[in-house]
């Protein structure tokens, strides 16, 4: 009986060795490509902007107010009454964004970060 | 194939240098030795104040996100659908309502950019790119601008929406004596 030659050999290992490799493989690339779908999806909703879980975020996460304003009924009869009623809900709710000023650029002003052109000591 | 590859990385190459050229241009025209200097000096106070600013700045948008879509869901909208199931013509008040969620729609996209402009200006390397730190920090205080122009709009919706109500009660409720609008 003959010995089988260094290329017989080669042939006859497992079956399955070349389809687990791509299986493997195949799941890997596919995992890469449903988080970078999401990240993107995470990204362009707007989602990362309201989730202060982020990194540097966490010591103002008690500052986030948890919404429990229930509303105006949207059926119903209509008298000055109900009118009456949806002002004084409709004033309290829009109170604390009356400010229109809450995101001013001054902020960012160069002076106020002492970047702009102006000597220190003048 | 061979010929492929060195024109894509002459290709890539000339863009890179198309795309730094403006912003070379931008920075270097106007700015002294001793401004770079101060930038270089003062940045890391800069970005830690910017730092408190970008992180301060996240639960305001997210309570006035919240708010601002309340107004629009749970008032507005339901006050038009109540008077119009009552057979009452509310074009005016839809009107107002359209503007306000286009406006939102507006507000949330502006503050998107800010942020994330603010992001590049807290990560960059203040003291290896001073130039680049104060352009990314204009542009950031262009973004901010854009945010607070959104919100100024907002705030004009809602009070016209409220005055929209008030005429609207004027007209359809006014009592005995009062003008009707």
């Amino acid at each position: 009986m003959n010995e089988p030659s260094v290329s017989e050999s080669a042939e006859i290992k497992p079956w399955y060795r070349r389809e687990l490799t791509i299986f493997i493989a195949g799941s890997l690339i596919i995992a890469f490509l449903l988080v970078l779908v999401s990240m993107a999806l995470y990204n362009s909703s707007g989602a990362a902007q309201l989730d202060l879980s982020r990194p540097g975020y966490q010591s103002v996460q008690s500052e986030v107010e948890p919404d429990t304003f229930e509303g105006f009924p949207s059926d119903g009869p209509v008298t000055r009454g109900t009118l009456e009623q949806f002002k004084q809900l409709y004033d309290t709710q829009t109170k604390p964004v009356t400010d229109k000023n809450v995101f001013s650029p001054s902020a960012l002003d160069g002076k106020a970060l002492g970047i702009d052109d102006a000597p220190v000591d003048e | 194939m061979k010929r492929t590859i060195p024109r894509l990385a002459g290709l890539i190459v000339a863009a890179v240098v198309i795309g730094a050229v403006p912003v070379f241009a931008r920075s270097s025209g106007t700015m002294t030795d001793d401004h770079v200097a101060r930038i270089r000096t003062n940045c890391h106070l800069a970005l830690a104040t910017l730092s408190q600013i970008h992180a301060n700045d996240a639960p305001v948008y997210v309570n006035r996100n919240q708010t601002y879509y309340s107004i629009s869901a749970k008032l507005m909208t339901r006050l038009n659908s109540r008077l119009s199931l009552n057979g009452y013509d509310t074009t005016e008040l839809s009107k107002t309502a359209a503007t306000y969620n286009s406006d939102l729609a507006d507000f949330r996209s502006a503050y998107k950019q800010y942020d994330n402009l603010m992001d590049d200006v807290v990560r960059i390397d203040c003291t290896k790119e001073p130039v680049g730190f104060y352009d990314k920090v204009a542009d950031a205080r262009a973004a901010r601008e854009a945010v607070n122009d959104a919100v100024a709009k907002l705030t004009d919706d809602i009070n016209r929406y409220r005055s929209q109500v008030g005429d609207f009660e004027s007209r359809y409720f006014a009592l005995p004596g009062e003008k009707k609008s």
